[in-house]
């Protein structure tokens, strides 16, 4: 037995128990991991992991290369949402500013810079997965401005790589990286399913040829001096693929990775020495960096660019912490000795309190926007819904429909049919031009304000339905207590119920009506009275006039 | 300040090279083990000399034995094994003295001396965890009856390789009193070990499983956590008992098995296993290339001939040693035949054994070289022998069958066939169920969360935890064999995946969120996509045209729905289980 394999049972020993703190209190998994580190870093040898925590690097970077969909980026840079990569600007800024304050060095100030304006996407959307799922306005817009601080994060590694400033190296280093990616795209195109050919459909196999070609591309980035994590993401979008023919790697991967990944973290725990006073300053400052003034500016922006106050506080709400990412930055640079051990540590310590703040301030995000708004801290914004509005002032004895979705078009849709003045209530800047175009009258403003609903005449409205599934927006909409009826949707039965208590005329449930017509279609085929071919021509026939919503953009 | 760390080379260019004789091997028809066997005697000074063991694929193929053990461990449930305990004994133990006779015989027929042969003799009588478990592992067979049979005696001679390495560590022993000491000591901490782990199985692990089960990272990195404190302590045993003044070693091996072994009493194994394989097919891929790393080509060929001639005499031997003794314990012609065919090869231990021995100073390296090359010829040539031992044992079956005896074990669960397979608990798929049960004997439901399965199992159903996409989950449900699947995965991959593994006459219903999505899935062959989403667009949409000409209708159809709604929170909540909660 090596010394080596003490080192990885010690710290996966002590992680165990932090792990079951992150479960019971759900905590995100990294600053846990990253705690035990620190306390594992008293009894092994600081390095002892540090090679096995450079394939936990490769990895997470290579895992995030597997995870792009270009359709996706497309959308993303076609969005005004690029526009919150400003906030990277203004708040890296801020960080490199206060660093030299604080009398950190340029060169090393530059990497406070970058662990503030980064944010975590594992920590930031894993606690927004509800509403990324529900198709929520945050939820997206979060995913979004993670995925492109990600892909900062990836060309921040590419130029610091170069380890100075100067424009030739980096020229250089740009070339390199452009190479790397290119041979990925051929590897993609014209490798993969060859090697996919020749595995035969050994799962076995599959994984440790593509563990091979993320050493490849990972030595080859290093042969040309450029970052390793450069080669694992190049790696990544080479073997990106569409998963169905591919389960068992694809699995395979996640175990792979999560198994060295964990090292990772705890191997820079590990790495992290005891605090002294200077060090807890640096803390200190980016703590607030990231947990406070990021959130502020993120919102700012998203205010200034159309989104409503909530929609915009949610979203910024989820990037108060230090990215994993800027975790691979620092350890890189203090690898490469452009860090000094003081503002690496400070770093890791901003990293692990802020991304446990984070979960924190995320639990409560409703609570911390109601109560920004009601102090007035997030005014301004009724101008816009007046500008962007289009409601006739003598409407009443109408329908208000909130969401423009998939389910608000079919209902705006029936309306125009029947003759039946409605108005439609939207938030998402994405969908404003669809609205405009479509509907004959529309408020562009956040149902949880009661301006936008004084707006949209709620008070002389015959019925409300919202089609926005959120708990928060249907009570605020019911203590709103308009004379109309009111129409929610919701996917948890147990709240639909409670909603019906609590006034609403109805609760549409999916689930339950798909519910109920799959047992009907079921109990026809088995008891033969259909076909399962009739079935399928029958379902076809049923599909095929309609076309994907506005919603299809989300995918 | 820390060190630039890089990538080992010889990392990667075991990992590539493993990859390409992989391939090749796997085009051929040949076993991967053999392939890694080959990438090593390549890369190692026996052929081109490129590659040294560094303390990185020391690692790693440390790993690998531990976590092939671990895995091994969550596969054994005690119940399932524990009518073959006695015979394991007594099969294993006269079949370790027999081999170990023999070797020494055919050894000294060679011309090496008596401690010699007496040292080869103790190295022989193993037969090798690394390939039998792994090709069992491959061959879907490790708990099959002759599957079960192997590991158990594996097992035995695993403890009994423990003891003796802990005796030859210890220099040449002054009595036998000495000995017998060492054997109490080893035979006492492995009965602690495994009462701990068997304990913690029945009172510690169900209780922190249970709460961490849904959480799959957690799940995942706290299995891992468990087995290394096991590894650990095994490992360190000696420093923990020094100040007893015990000296006494265990196998990290051992440590493993027994953590993994209290894993697998849990109804969250099978999950498990699928998680933890990957890792372990990469680590014992190192495992196997770095076996023939360490070897000088002098030392390795100062025996060739007769290790060739040894092999030729001792697989035979060890096949009918083994066939005689399982013989004798009663079980049929079959599980005796494979049970003895896939353990002729000579261990890993075996070098290792005889290893200590040379560094103990009771034999020459020259020994150390004849056991490597006769470990190697015996494992790779005993790959193709469990590779093919159905086949085997079809065309040798009239010759044996005086052997011919009644099984009096029985192996192996049920079989299912054109049952009907649920896939994922949720609102959409509950209604189903009774309807399914109605209609097939065995209704099969795969979720992935705890309190689900929990709640089917109460109503009866079958059940398997675990996630879809593992392909031992998917085997466990028979899909292949299904006549009925209804998957509430969302996600287009999965039901493709689905799609393309289900059988021809299969009747399967899916769900899609997009409508693009569906028509696909409808070209892949669906009968049935349901869309909840537009269903309920469609739905809402009509109650507004109701409400707005007839609103007594509605009224009618709002009761009826509301009762529905109160009918089914009868069931545990079921839509809202990943957390992210808002707020509350």
């Amino acid at each position: 037995m090596t010394d080596l394999l003490t080192a990885v049972s010690i710290i996966f020993i002590i992680a165990g128990p932090f792990l079951l703190v992150a479960n019971r209190f759900k905590l995100p998994t990294v600053p846990l991991l990253i705690l035990a580190g620190i306390i594992a870093g008293l009894f092994i040898d600081e390095g002892a992991t540090l090679e096995l925590a450079q394939y936990g690097i490769a990895l997470l970077v290579f895992s995030f290369g597997l995870s792009i969909q270009f359709s996706a980026v497309r959308t993303v840079f076609a969005d005004s949402e690029v526009a919150a990569v400003g906030q990277v600007f203004v708040i890296g800024t801020l960080g490199v500013g206060s660093g030299l304050v604080l009398g950190v060095p340029l060169a090393e100030s530059i990497y406070l810079g970058i662990a503030a304006a980064l944010s975590s996407t594992i920590v930031g959307t894993a606690l927004l997965d509800t509403e990324i799922r529900r198709n929520l306005v945050h939820g997206r817009l979060a995913k979004s401005i993670h995925f492109i601080q990600d892909l900062l994060a990836i060309v921040f590694l590419l130029v610091l790589g170069a380890g100075t400033l100067a424009a030739d190296p980096i020229a250089a280093q740009l070339g390199y990286g452009l190479a790397l990616l290119a041979a990925a795209v051929l590897v993609n195109r014209y490798l993969f399913d060859m090697i996919g050919r020749f595995a035969g459909g050994s799962d076995e196999l599959m994984i440790i040829s593509v563990i091979s070609l993320l050493v490849v591309f990972v030595g080859a980035a290093e042969s040309a001096g450029i970052s390793i994590v450069v080669g694992a993401f190049a790696a990544g979008l080479a073997v990106r693929h569409e998963p169905t023919e591919y389960l068992g790697l694809f699995n395979g991967l996640e175990s792979i990775k999560d198994f060295f990944v964990a090292i990772f973290f705890l191997t820079v725990g590990a790495l992290v020495a005891f605090p002294t006073l200077e060090k807890l300053l640096i803390v200190a400052v980016l703590v607030v960096l990231t947990g406070v003034v990021k959130p502020a500016v993120a919102t700012a922006i998203l205010m200034y660019k159309g989104y409503e106050a909530r929609s915009a506080t949610l979203t910024s709400l989820s990037t108060d912490q230090v990215s994993e990412f800027a975790l691979i930055i620092a350890i890189e640079a203090l690898l490469l000795g452009l860090l000094s051990q003081l503002v690496f540590d400070a770093i890791i310590f901003a990293a692990a309190v802020t991304m446990i703040t984070s979960s924190v301030s995320q639990r409560y995000d409703e609570r911390i926007h109601r109560g920004l708004a009601s102090r007035g801290l997030l005014r301004g914004t009724y101008g816009k819904i007046d500008e962007w509005s289009a409601v006739p002032e003598t409407i009443s004895d109408h329908v208000i429909i909130a969401g423009y979705g998939r389910q608000g078009r079919f209902l705006a849709e029936t309306c125009e049919r029947l003759g039946q003045p409605y108005v439609v209530i939207e938030n998402d800047p994405v969908r404003r031009r669809t609205v405009e175009s479509e509907c004959a009258a529309f408020v562009f403003g956040d149902a949880m304000e009661s301006y936008t609903w004084e707006k949209a005449n709620a008070e002389e409205a015959k019925l409300i339905v919202s089609t926005v599934d959120s708990e928060p927006v249907s009570r605020r909409l019911l203590s709103l207590e308009f004379s109309a009826d009111v129409i929610l949707r919701e996917s948890d039965r147990t709240t639909a119920l409670d909603l019906f208590e609590a006034g609403a005329l109805y609760v549409s449930v999916s689930e339950l009506l798909a519910g109920q017509r799959l047992s009907q279609q079921l109990q026809d085929v088995l008891d033969g009275k259909l076909t399962p071919a009739e079935l399928r021509d029958e379902q076809l026939t049923d599909l095929r006039p309609r076309t994907d919503a506005v919603s299809h953009r989300q995918r | 300040m820390v060190s630039e760390a890089v990538l080992t080379v010889d990392l990667a260019i075991i990992l590539l090279a493993a990859t390409l004789v992989g391939f090749i091997a796997k085009q051929t028809g040949q076993p991967t083990v053999i392939a890694y066997i080959i990438t090593g005697v390549i890369l190692g000074p026996a052929a081109l000399g490129i590659v040294e063991v560094t303390e990185m694929t020391e690692l790693l193929s440390e790993l690998g034995l531990a976590f092939l053990l671990f895995l091994l461990g969550i596969k054994m449930r005690l119940d399932e094994i524990r009518h073959v305990l006695v015979p394991i004994v007594k099969i294993s133990i006269p079949q370790m003295a027999a081999v170990a006779i023999v070797s020494m015989g055919v050894s000294m027929a060679l011309g090496f001396s008596l401690l010699e042969a007496f040292i080869i003799g103790l190295a022989l009588m193993y037969s090798s965890t690394a390939v039998v478990i792994k090709m069992l592992t491959d061959k879907d067979d490790a708990t099959s009856l002759h599957g079960k049979i192997d590991v158990g005696v594996l097992l035995v001679q695993d403890v009994v390789v423990v003891i003796l390495l802990a005796v030859l560590a210890a220099g040449r022993p002054d009595d036998v009193a000495e000995i017998a000491t060492t054997l109490a000591v080893v035979l006492t901490l492995v009965a602690i070990i495994t009462v701990a782990a068997i304990g913690a199985s029945r009172y510690l692990l169900p209780v922190v499983f249970r709460r961490i089960a849904d959480n799959k990272e957690v799940f995942f990195l706290i299995a891992i956590s468990w087995a290394f404190i096991f590894v650990f302590v095994s490992d360190n045993i000696n420093l923990f008992l020094a100040p007893l003044g015990i000296e006494a070693y265990m196998s990290i091996e051992m440590g493993a098995f027994l953590a993994g072994l209290a894993i697998a009493q849990l109804p969250y194994s099978k999950e498990l296993k699928d998680r933890v394989n990957p890792l372990t097919d990469l680590f014992v891929m190192v495992f196997f290339v770095t076996v023939a790393l360490d070897l000088e080509p002098s030392q390795l060929l100062a025996y060739s001939q007769e290790a060739v001639i040894a092999a030729l005499v001792l697989m035979p031997a060890k096949f009918v040693i083994f066939f005689l003794l399982i013989d004798w314990q009663q079980f049929s012609l079959e599980t005796t035949f494979l049970g003895s065919i896939n353990m002729m090869q000579i261990s890993e231990f075996g070098i290792i054994v005889t290893a200590v021995a040379v560094e103990g100073g009771f034999v020459g390296a020259e020994v150390l070289g004849f056991v490597t090359l006769l470990a190697l010829f015996t494992m790779s040539a005993s790959v193709y022998f469990i590779e093919y031992n159905r086949q085997l044992f079809a065309r040798l079956r009239p010759a044996l069958s005086r052997w011919d005896t009644d099984d009096e074990f029985e192996g192996g669960g049920r079989e299912y066939r054109d049952h009907a397979v649920v896939i994922g608990y949720d609102e959409v798929t509950r209604r189903a169920l009774p309807i399914l049960a109605a209609h097939y004997d065995d209704v099969i439901v795969v979720d992935r969360t705890v309190e689900h399965i929990e709640a089917l199992d109460d109503e009866g159903y079958d059940t398997l935890y675990g996630d879809f996409r593992n392909s031992t989950i998917r085997k466990d449900a028979a899909l292949k064999k299904a006549d009925f699947v209804l998957s509430s995965s969302v996600e287009p991959a999965v039901s493709k995946a689905l799609l393309r593994e289900a059988g021809e006459d299969a009747t399967v219903f899916v769900e899609a969120e997009q409508i693009d999505d569906a028509h696909d899935l409808y070209d892949h062959g669906a009968h049935c996509v349901i869309m909840s989403d537009h269903l309920a667009a469609e739905r809402l949409a009509e109650s507004l045209e109701t409400y707005l000409e007839d609103e007594e209708t509605l009224m009618e159809a709002i009761e009826d729905d509301l009762e529905l709604l109160h009918r089914s929170v009868t069931f545990p909540n079921a839509i809202d289980h990943t957390g992210g909660e808002v707020d509350d």
